[in-house]
């Protein structure tokens, strides 16, 4: 049943509406009218130009991605979808993300770093050598995301951004440690340049490591050196001051490669200027010295704010939780852990994975990067592997596709009736995966020479072992297929009158629904060899568009349609007060039904900064329930004025005004004597 | 050597004359009219830092948003 769709049938004239030749002269009007909307409105009044809040819809090239969008998601409509497809979406049964880059590429991708810079690389405008200091380890990170970020629909992801960065933290520390060697020994001693070079190059390689005393290590060679006239004093001295220099030096050059690398991607645009990379970095198992270097300035870099101290909105951050590596105060990065929860507190970021959830777990191999799971973005996860059970690993690996199920219609359909329910989501999910497969024969006839840096670089896995002319067909099966759902609480409201939240009884048939899309995924994923995958569905565009339309059809009913939006996936309904352990318990078991992915937040009240105890006891909370992801929210408001970070309510607490309202210079350079980050005004 | 004290002098006069005139213009100025305040939310995964970008069912759904209590 799965394979009838192997060749995609794509037609000159439209599918739809060929009877009526009227009507697609009608629906071209209405292209044209969505035309109209982009160019004469702003964003502030026109919701289709705020789809994505990250995307400046005012723009010049914001709405010229905004054409292109509409332009393409009307061809795609009208030539490429089958009809039931096609109806399927745009009356709301189902959702087909990014459907305007249906015939171009896919949606996401974990990039190694350490594989792309060996021997350096090329962006398709310009070759790049292999980095040699920790700033250029940093700008070529960016350089990677960016030029990725313009071959695909989604957010691009770092899942070892540690691992990667230390290997030009050791090249910085040597670089340091025989710049301060020289020095001294050329205060010191008498010795010819020439004879310096000899015992630099004696032992340039072997100085791979950070550690503050060198010299135990290499004491016995030294000894071939007295025939040059100096003691083993003097070299043990050059050693102790070079490789003491050494380190203050590589730890002050890598908080500024890490600022650079959070400044950059906060303002380098892509995608024609319209936006930022989607980036995000996962980190925090690497317990090297050099990977210890980074973790720690990266998040002093990310407290610290942007250039007037904003809070960095890119790249989303991911600290990996470990028992034995960071959880416990006894591991050796329990200070990072620390110090990633303050860091979170005031800015929002890193989110926490949880390496120890039991369906994480068991794919972990200690030591190796490549078997701790990864997060992209919003949620996505990509870890499992049918199609290639050996490789279950993260890099070079991603998010093909993903298509949501409406699940409140269905319930609104089945009239409280549950195996009515079950047996229309059955049909549903079946539609969704012909969809999937669908667009995936489209991406399978993509060559390599689609994607000049995704492909032609070896970012993707196995790309490098195909020729510019060949077919993606076969590396792409390392990719996942993904179902999502959106409204699981209105869904159980309509079914039964409660949400998960309000009810045991819900909250087992909530589990029941979920378990059942797993186990349809999984048994589609078994047949075809494919990795169809279920997502908690991470819904911005969406997440009006379905209630809208069900309201039209099924009328105001009470906490399923009478709110402007569905609440995101399994989460509890986000106005429904819930205590936050409960919260944690409700949602957790969903996590493990997800493998495509998923998310849980908790909502904080105030200043959290001053409550680190509650922020450190939710976390734990999380990981001992089995989390796989999640995050706190707090209030974190910022006055541009003043400079204060904090809580607003009606008036700044740091210079009293009102939002709108001047304050008068004076004022302002009296607390800039208390408070170092006040904007200075001429 | 003398040159160099009426240099100073005249440094300091300078200073002064600054000074007086930048107290006065001071008083004066004011500045961060009709400057709203950031307020930055998650929106599925992603920060925003303004809710200007919100589309309408991400600001009806940050508007309901209640807090989770720790006890």
């Amino acid at each position: 049943m799965l394979t009838r769709y192997e060749n995609v049938k794509m037609t000159a004239k439209p599918i739809r509406n060929t009877q009526k030749s009227n009507s697609v002269y009608v629906n071209e009007t209405e292209l044209m009218d969505i035309y109209k909307k982009l160019t004469f409105t702003a964003a502030q009044d026109e919701d289709i130009k705020r789809e994505n809040a990250n995307i400046d819809g005012d723009t010049a090239m914001g709405t010229m991605l905004k054409y292109g969008s509409e332009g393409s998601k009307f061809f795609i409509d009208h030539y490429v979808l089958p009809e039931n497809i096609a109806q399927a979406h745009q009356n709301g049964d189902i959702h087909i993300h990014d459907k305007d880059f249906y015939m171009l590429t896919e949606t996401c991708c974990q990039i190694d770093l350490i594989k792309l810079f060996k021997n350096g690389f090329s962006t398709g405008h310009g070759y790049l050598r292999e980095p040699n200091s920790i700033e250029s380890y940093s700008a070529l990170a960016c350089i990677a995301i960016q030029a990725n970020q313009n071959e695909m629909h989604g957010g691009q992801s770092v899942p070892n951004f540690d691992y990667a960065m230390a290997d030009g933290i050791k090249k910085t520390f040597r670089q340091e440690f025989w710049k301060f060697f020289r020095i001294y020994m050329q205060i010191k001693t008498y010795l010819e340049e020439i004879e310096i070079d000899a015992i630099q190059e004696k032992f340039e390689q072997k100085i791979v490591i950070i550690r503050l005393h060198l010299f135990q290590v290499y004491k016995e060679q030294f000894e071939e050196f007295l025939y040059l006239n100096v003691t083993q004093d003097i070299l043990r001295d050059a050693f102790c001051f070079a490789s003491q220099k050494a380190v203050k030096a590589t730890e002050r050059r890598t908080y500024q490669a890490m600022e650079a690398f959070v400044h950059n991607l906060n303002t380098m645009n892509s995608r024609a200027g319209a936006q930022v990379p989607f980036s995000s970095i996962n980190y925090g198992t690497d317990t090297s010295e050099e990977g210890r270097m980074v973790i720690r300035n990266l998040l002093l870099a990310t407290k610290a704010g942007l250039g007037n101290g904003e809070t960095p909105i890119f790249p989303v951050q991911i600290f990996k939780v470990k028992e034995g590596i960071n959880f416990n105060s006894k591991d050796k990065n329990y200070d990072l852990f620390k110090l990633a929860m303050e860091t979170s507190a005031s800015r929002f970021f890193p989110n926490f994975s949880f390496i120890d959830a039991p369906f994480n777990k068991k794919f972990y191999k200690k030591g190796d990067f490549q078997t701790e799971v990864a997060y992209m973005g919003c949620r996505t996860r990509v870890l499992e592997n049918v199609y290639d059970p050996k490789r279950q690993t993260i890099c070079g690996r991603g998010n093909l596709s993903f298509t949501t199920i409406n699940l409140p219609r269905l319930a609104l359909k089945a009239h409280g009736d549950i195996e009515l329910f079950f047996k229309l989501l059955d049909k549903m999910i079946y539609l969704s995966f012909h969809q999937l497969l669908h667009r995936f024969h489209i991406q399978c006839r993509k060559k390599v020479r689609n994607y000049p840096f995704l492909m032609g670089q070896g970012i993707w896995i196995d790309s490098e072992k195909l020729a510019i002319d060949d077919e993606i067909a076969k590396i792409l099966k390392h990719g996942t297929l993904t179902i999502g759902f959106i409204g699981l609480a209105e869904t159980l409201k309509a079914l039964i009158g409660v949400h998960h939240g309000e009810s045991k009884a819900a909250q087992e048939l909530g589990l029941k629904i979920i378990s059942y899309m797993r186990q349809k995924t999984d048994e589609a994923a078994k047949r075809t060899k494919l990795n169809f995958s279920l997502i908690a569905t991470p819904a911005e565009g969406l997440s009006g568009r379905f209630v809208l339309m069900d309201r039209k059809q099924y009328g105001v009913i009470a906490e399923v349609t009478d709110r402007d939006y569905y609440t995101n996936s399994f989460h509890i309904p986000v106005y429904y007060p819930i205590k936050a352990y409960k919260k944690i318990q409700l949602e957790a078991p969903y996590h493990s039904l997800t493998n495509g992915g998923h998310i849980t937040y908790i909502e904080l009240d105030g200043d959290v900064c001053k409550n680190m105890d509650a922020f450190e006891t939710i976390i734990r909370y999380m990981k001992e329930s089995g989390i796989g992801y999640g995050a706190i929210n707090h209030p974190l408001d910022r006055d541009p004025v003043c400079g204060y970070v904090g809580v607003i309510d009606n008036e700044c607490p740091r210079c009293g005004r009102k939002e709108g309202e001047s304050v008068s210079i004076k004022k302002l350079n009296e607390l800039r004597e208390i408070y170092s980050n006040v904007p200075i005004y001429n | 050597m003398y040159q160099f004290i009426i240099k100073e002098d005249t440094v300091l006069n300078n200073k002064e004359k600054n000074e007086q005139n930048q107290s006065a213009y001071i008083d004066q100025k004011k500045v961060g009219a009709n400057v709203g305040f950031a307020r930055i939310r998650r929106i599925t995964g992603y920060l925003v830092g303004t809710l200007d970008r919100f589309n309408n069912a991400k600001r009806a759904e940050e508007k309901d948003r209640v807090k989770h209590g720790c006890s």
